[in-house]
């Protein structure tokens, strides 16, 4: 620390009042519907290295607090003043995760000097591609997701560089409005240039070269005191996205966390293959991607309040990301949809956590956070609407102190509704229904909070997008005793004979009259539900949250008459303390049969083959030993990941694998593997 | 001719302001507030103007009254017990409300319990369509049923909020009617009402809140009504608004949501009535007491209007004088985090025990770092009755400084500095959110710590020049005394505008004009000009954000029809830098604001005289890092047209004024200081 602390909290209460300035501009002016619905934009100060030194809290995305920028900021040779720079491209640098994020950068000079650039995004409405608003999980390349801007200047020292811009908008589906978003941007940008000038003119220039980076410094300081306070130890945990590709198998995330002192390693060797979907997470293998590390900054402020945000808070941490993985996808996979991912790698760090700290971390949050659009012609005017109805998601999961929230939770918590009355107004669209979803949180001393169910019915044929739909199969889990949140329910016209699953499908056509209902995931309870104050599940019951039969079922609690039985109570308490319990951790009963075939012995031999393999081959070959051991039904699969080498070896008589150099360990044990298996194993993997 | 006089009733203390009319004089009164006692502060307060200025209450012509029983209600969560009728598969507007949580970045977040808890929302069965026709018929069992079981329940009145309700108010006017046969004795409240605009969570939750804070509303304006007649004040008594108008106090009995933030509101009409008088354009101003700062924007004389003002955890969607609270007052607690820094607020010492230096808290405060610097030696507090206790601000100072390990005066140094960054944080996204660029503006700082830290916080701003009213503790008073009569009112349409709303706009702007003028006809007594200010939110098709936009024609003929999408455009280029004369326009809502026109007093000038005035001290005073002999000054010793340099110190009944050495004060004719920043 070279400036005092005094000055220092003066310095960091005008650094945020220019970010928090900044993105109030960026607001005010632009025009996307992910601006002022989604609050999807960031606007923020990072030093003349790229990181990202004070946030904004009251506007904005929350999930870029440590965004660094030192990947495209040295893509480009010379800085001049005047300059403004653009990219969408992950792929150059890391910084930005998915093309809609049109991302731009402006240095800011002092007396000729660049004392630190200003940055900001917005998620545009489209960037081009094959779907309008570009994302769809069932892309595989990035040539389908949009234009790609690598980085270049959009402005050179002041002037708009037309041959950029009129690139770009040649190649967007809302020119306008992407314009509009732009200037928007720019408009921040100079925003965050002026309040610069005045910070330095105020402090000097001095003061805030040293004071920027001591603010990090800082930040850094808070997050390894926070760390020592987390007991020592290595911690494993893993959870899934539904599907990899539509109908495709689930994604496992797996994740070790070893804290050691006042750092942290995050290993994420093991995790899935990378897809030949959208879900991709484009980290570069960097140390500290903002997208993976964002749930240690929620986490951290959940455990010590009002603490400072900035680039520092991930410092101590360490990741690894094995290449050609969901989480370090090799150039082209596509990536638009990382959004699912980058949730479940949220509950990830939860739920690392919450083995460390037990008492100070929730159960998992509804883990899907669906953005809802419909496509619609108004026959009215006979033009086409696009409108935006409610993200539905959550609730929250339960807390160590209180129940989780309603229909919200979890990483989202600053996504707004739109209110019913307003899209009745001006779409075609009957709401049919917005309300909570009795018996769904998941039951818990302190319990899950409700899902959202909501309904619509279109008037005139339709396609509804749906996007980021997942946790329909593995729920959100609970905790210490907790049980499970119901997994999502997503259909077309229920309890009728016309009654379709769309499951996680983003993109679908309706016909006039029929009804959408979605019916979101929410989150898992926290410590056992026979500790839940009888009373208290009364006024569950009486509110209408709990039914009397799950009361009974799920709380040992028997309401008769609108009052608890204590007796009834006590011995149907006593009962089912005696059934088996789960462990720290509840995943419900799809994952828990998922994992009778798929344990960690598989998952170990899968990792171990793929890594053999060339990157293109591994998602076509995770398939085809996917579909082999659920041929064989689950029957006569061992833990020791025999049946996973032995599908891949039948698979490398079926189709010329190319091989990657295989290690001599993995030679000699699936040499091993190979004699097991005659033994034990006859036909039946080879006949298929 | 007669005396006119605004109450301002506070947490502490009660104020008063007393116009007397045939001399053009103001006077200001304080007296403890007695909350457990509902008028008995306004009773001695009243005797007191008696002894202290003879004023007699039958000559009180005008009486105006500002309360805050409303909003502690809603704070403390004391209100009625009631019932919600909603629509059915609605039933969780309160539960869910816009879904976002409050504290975004905490895991842990949730929201505050609603004001009715689930079980007594009864869903009902009805639907009226987006249009205002009915798609599902009223279902009168079902309502005849929840009143039965509310009533079972021990609910003590009834709220009515149904979907679309803003355009078709059927449903809620046959339920309303049900209740009254069913349960006379209960209160009952329809959003239709209250206020009707469209967004349902919205106008729910001031519905609710209306109806939340009647009965404690009702009562304590009963017993105010009948102090005054015993008193025998002749005037009908008025109670101010969170618009920053006034209306009689019978009406405040069910108009509930409409007085709920008058406090703050009335400050700031006081405020802009002084902007005006010494010809300010754009100021800013502060309202600073123990605990907060109220900061409002007023441009031309008129503050900012909005809607979305918080009243503990939630929040009031009807039209308020737009006010940011900041967590900064003059009994901030400065205090040293585990990491060696030393922040200010938002805890305070509120006024019990209040700053160290007042003699029963021992915690340093915002307050006490100016005693250690010297500002305050020669301050007494409460009108004389009180001497400073700088010793005890000293320890409380010196336990700070131990912990941070500086000096005593550069550790009370560093608590303003720190303090004011804080506030320049509040200011500059307040000065973001309205475009404005705070070089331009004037502050102008009121309550009780507002003038003693004024000049450090323009100096933090930009701002190179303040007004210091004559009276800054008791301005929210003085802005009830001036306020108009006034009451706002609204349609929904969510209309395209082109020739096809044409005969919607006038229809609706007709019926406006014929409730406004009802209003007022009802309010009886009042004799003076009307206004009617129109005007309509409006957006371009697709926007999520409507603006306000002043109507420069009464729209309801063609004329002023055809000119509604221009003053749209050219508002929005105002507001946002650009406008779209191509694209279309929707309009969201019309409004009409009606105002009778209150005679304004008209002030005195102050005795002139250009003679510098005598200090009736010299101070040291540490600040920042010298030490510096300060003159202290009497402010009713300050005439009109004298002018002297910083540093300077200006005592006051209700405040001081600490004026740095890098700023002039001059006096002008009213009396208010003006103090400019040497360039």
């Amino acid at each position: 620390m070279s400036i005092d602390n005094v000055t220092l909290e003066i310095l960091a209460n005008h650094a945020r009042a220019a970010v928090e300035s900044m993105a109030y501009t960026l607001l005010r002016t632009a025009h996307a519907v992910f601006v002022s619905e989604s609050q999807d934009f960031t606007s923020t100060l990072v030093t003349a290295e790229g990181k990202t030194f004070t946030y904004h809290q009251d506007t904005g995305t929350t999930w870029m607090v440590t965004l660094d920028c030192e990947g495209f900021i040295k893509l480009i040779d010379s800085y001049e003043e005047g300059d403004i720079c653009i990219t969408n491209d992950a792929y150059s640098g890391f910084v930005v995760t998915h093309y809609p994020d049109l991302m731009l950068w402006k240095p800011i000079f002092w007396k000729k000097e660049l004392v630190c650039f200003a940055t900001c995004f917005i998620h545009h409405t489209d960037v081009g591609g094959t779907v309008p608003t570009s994302v769809s999980r069932d892309n595989t390349v990035v040539y389908q997701e949009g234009i790609r801007v690598t980085p270049r200047k959009l402005l050179k020292r002041g002037k708009v560089n037309r041959d950029v811009l009129e690139m770009i908008l040649a190649n967007v589906r809302a020119p306008e409005q992407s314009w509009g978003d732009l200037k928007a941007q720019i408009a921040s940008m100079n925003t965050g240039e002026r309040k610069v000038h005045e910070m330095i003119e105020r402090f000097g220039l001095k003061t805030f070269k040293e004071g920027i980076h001591d603010l990090i410094d800082s930040g850094e300081r808070q997050a390894r005191d926070i760390i020592r306070s987390i007991p020592d130890g290595e911690y494993r945990f893993s959870d899934y996205i539904d599907e990899d590709s539509a109908g495709g198998w689930p994604v496992r995330i797996a994740a070790r966390m070893v804290v050691k002192g006042d750092s942290i390693l995050l290993d994420f060797t093991g995790s899935d293959p990378q897809l030949a979907s959208a879900l991709n997470v484009p980290t570069g293998g960097g140390e500290r991607p903002w997208i993976v590390l964002n749930g240690f900054v929620t986490a951290f402020y959940s455990l010590v309040p009002h603490l400072l945000l900035n680039s520092g808070l991930t410092r101590p941490i360490r990741c690894i990301f094995p290449e050609g993985t969901v989480l370090n996808p090799q150039f082209p996979a596509a990536i638009n949809a990382r959004s699912i991912a980058a949730i479940r790698l949220q509950d990830i760090i939860v739920g690392l956590l919450s083995q460390a700290v037990p008492n100070h971390m929730p159960a998992a949050a509804g883990g899907a956070v669906v953005i809802l659009n419909v496509a619609t012609v108004d026959e009215r005017t006979g033009k086409r609407v696009v409108t935006v109805i409610n993200p539905v998601m959550g609730g929250g999961g339960g807390t160590p102190h209180a129940d989780g929230p309603n229909g919200a939770g979890g990483t989202c918590n600053f996504l707004m509704n739109t209110p019913l009355e307003i899209t009745e107004a001006h779409a075609p669209t009957d709401i049919l229904r917005y309300e909570l979803e009795p018996d769904t949180g998941g039951p818990g001393t302190y319990r899950g909070g409700p899902s959202i169910r909501m309904e619509f019915q279109i008037h005139s044929p339709s396609t509804v997008n749906t996007r980021n739909k997942d946790r329909s199969k593995f729920q959100a889990w609970g905790v210490n005793g907790g049980k499970p949140g119901k997994a999502a329910r997503y259909l077309i016209n229920p309890g009728t004979n016309r009654e379709v699953d769309t499951g996680n499908a983003d993109n679908f056509a309706i016909e006039p009259g029929d009804i959408v209902s979605l019916v979101s995931s929410t989150g898992g309870g926290w410590g056992s539900p026979l500790d839940r104050d009888p009373e208290t599940v009364l006024a569950d019951v009486r509110q209408g949250f709990v039914s009397v039969a799950s009361a009974e079922r799920d709380y040992g609690v028997v309401v008769r008459n609108g009052v608890v039985d204590g007796q009834a109570t006590q011995r149907r308490r006593a009962a089912l303390r005696k059934e088996k319990a789960a462990g720290y951790f509840d995943f419900g009963p799809f994952r828990d049969e998922f994992e009778r075939v798929w344990h960690d012995g598989n998952y170990r031999a899968l990792t171990e083959v793929l890594t053999t393999v060339p990157v293109h081959w591994r998602f076509f070959v995770k398939h085809r030993i996917f579909e082999a051991l659920a041929r064989r039904g689950g029957t006569g699969i061992g833990d020791d990941g025999s049946a996973v080498y032995e599908a891949f070896e039948q698979l490398g008589r079926e189709v010329p694998l190319p091989r990657n150099l295989p290690g001599p360990r993995m030679r000699a044990r699936s040499g091993r593997r190979r004699a097991a298996s005659r033994n034990r194993v006859p036909a039946s993997a080879s006949s298929a | 001719m007669g005396y006119r006089i605004g109450v301002d009733i506070g947490g502490t203390f009660t104020d008063f302001c007393v116009f007397d009319e045939r001399s053009r004089t103001l006077q200001s009164l304080k007296v403890l507030s007695t909350p457990a006692q509902p008028g008995s502060d306004v009773m001695h307060g009243l005797r007191r103007l008696q002894q202290r200025f003879e004023v007699d209450p039958a000559d009180i012509s005008y009486f105006a009254h500002g309360q805050t029983v409303g909003v502690n209600t809603v704070i403390q969560r004391n209100g009625a017990k009631m019932a919600l009728l909603a629509t059915k598969n609605f039933r969780d507007l309160l539960e869910v409300e816009r879904l976002r949580l409050p504290e975004v970045f905490n895991l842990m977040s949730v929201r505050p319990a609603p004001l009715i808890s689930r079980d007594r929302v009864f869903p009902i069965e009805e639907r009226m369509r987006a249009d205002g026709t009915v798609k599902v018929p009223l279902n009168e069992d079902d309502v005849r049923e929840a009143v039965r079981t509310a009533k079972a329940m021990g609910c003590e009145g009834i709220v009515v909020a149904f979907l679309n309700a803003y355009r078709n108010p059927a449903h809620e006017r046959r339920t309303l009617e049900i209740i009254r046969k069913e349960a006379p004795e209960m209160f009952a409240f329809t959003s239709s009402d209250v206020w009707p605009v469209i967004r349902e969570f919205e106008r729910t939750i001031t519905t609710v809140l209306n109806g939340y804070v009647h009965p404690k509303v009702r009562d304590y304006l009963t017993s105010l009504q009948r102090v005054l007649k015993r008193e025998g004040v002749p005037a009908t008594p008025m109670i101010t608004k969170s618009n920053g108008g006034v209306m009689g106090a019978e009406r405040g009995k069910t108009s509930c949501a409409q007085v709920l933030l008058s406090g703050p509101a009335m400050g700031v009409i006081g405020a802009s009535y002084v902007a005006g008088l010494c010809g300010e354009r754009k100021v800013l101003s502060l309202d600073m007491g123990g605990t907060s700062a109220d900061v409002a924007l007023i441009e031309n004389g008129r503050p900012q209007y909005g809607v979305g003002e918080h009243i503990g955890d939630f929040q009031l969607f009807i039209p308020s004088v737009s006010v940011s609270s900041i967590g900064a007052g003059g009994g901030s607690i400065a205090w040293v985090d585990s990491y060696g820094s030393l922040k200010v607020g938002p805890e305070s010492a509120g006024s019990d025990p209040g700053p160290a230096c007042y003699g029963r808290g021992d915690r340093a405060t915002l307050t006490d770092a100016f005693a250690v610097c010297g500002f305050l030696e020669h301050v007494k507090l409460g009108f004389g009755e009180v001497t400073l206790d700088t010793d005890r601000a000293r320890s409380a100072v010196g336990a700070v400084a131990q912990r941070i390990g500086r000096g005593l005066q550069k550790t009370a140094e560093a608590i303003i500095h720190v303090a004011v960054s804080g506030m320049y944080l509040e200011f500059g996204k307040m000065t973001a959110k309205y475009g404005i660029d705070p070089r331009e503006l004037a502050l102008l700082p009121f309550g009780g710590a507002g003038p003693m830290i004024a000049c450090f916080l323009a100096r933090e701003l930009g701002i190179g020049r303040l007004v210091i009213p004559t009276a800054p503790g008791v301005l929210s008073a003085m802005g009830g005394l001036i306020s108009d009569v006034k009451n706002d009112f609204i349609r929904s349409l969510m209309l395209r505008l082109d020739d096809g709303a044409l005969a919607d706009v006038q229809r609706g702007f007709k019926e406006l004009t014929d409730e406004a003028r009802r209003w007022l006809k009802d309010e009886g007594h009042f004799r003076g000009r009307t206004e009617l200010r129109y005007s309509a939110d409006m957006r371009y098709l697709g926007q999520k954000f409507e603006i306000e936009v002043p109507l420069t024609v009464r729209a309801a003929t063609k004329t002023g029809f055809a000119r509604m999408a221009d003053d749209f455009h050219r508002r929005h280029q105002q507001v946002y830098d650009y406008c779209d004369p191509t694209a279309a326009v929707e309009i969201v809502n019309l409004r009409l604001v009606i105002v009778g026109v209150s005679p304004k007093p008209e002030f005195r000038k102050i005795a002139r005289s250009s003679k510098r005035p005598q200090p009736v001290a010299v101070q040291q005073v540490h600040y920042d890092g010298t030490a510096r002999r300060v003159p202290v000054f009497h402010r009713a010793d300050l005439k009109a047209g004298c002018r002297f340099a910083g540093p300077a110190i200006v005592l006051q009944d209700d405040t001081t004024t600490c004026v740095l050495h890098d700023f002039d004060v001059r006096v002008d004719p009213y009396g208010h200081l003006i103090i400019e920043r040497r360039s």
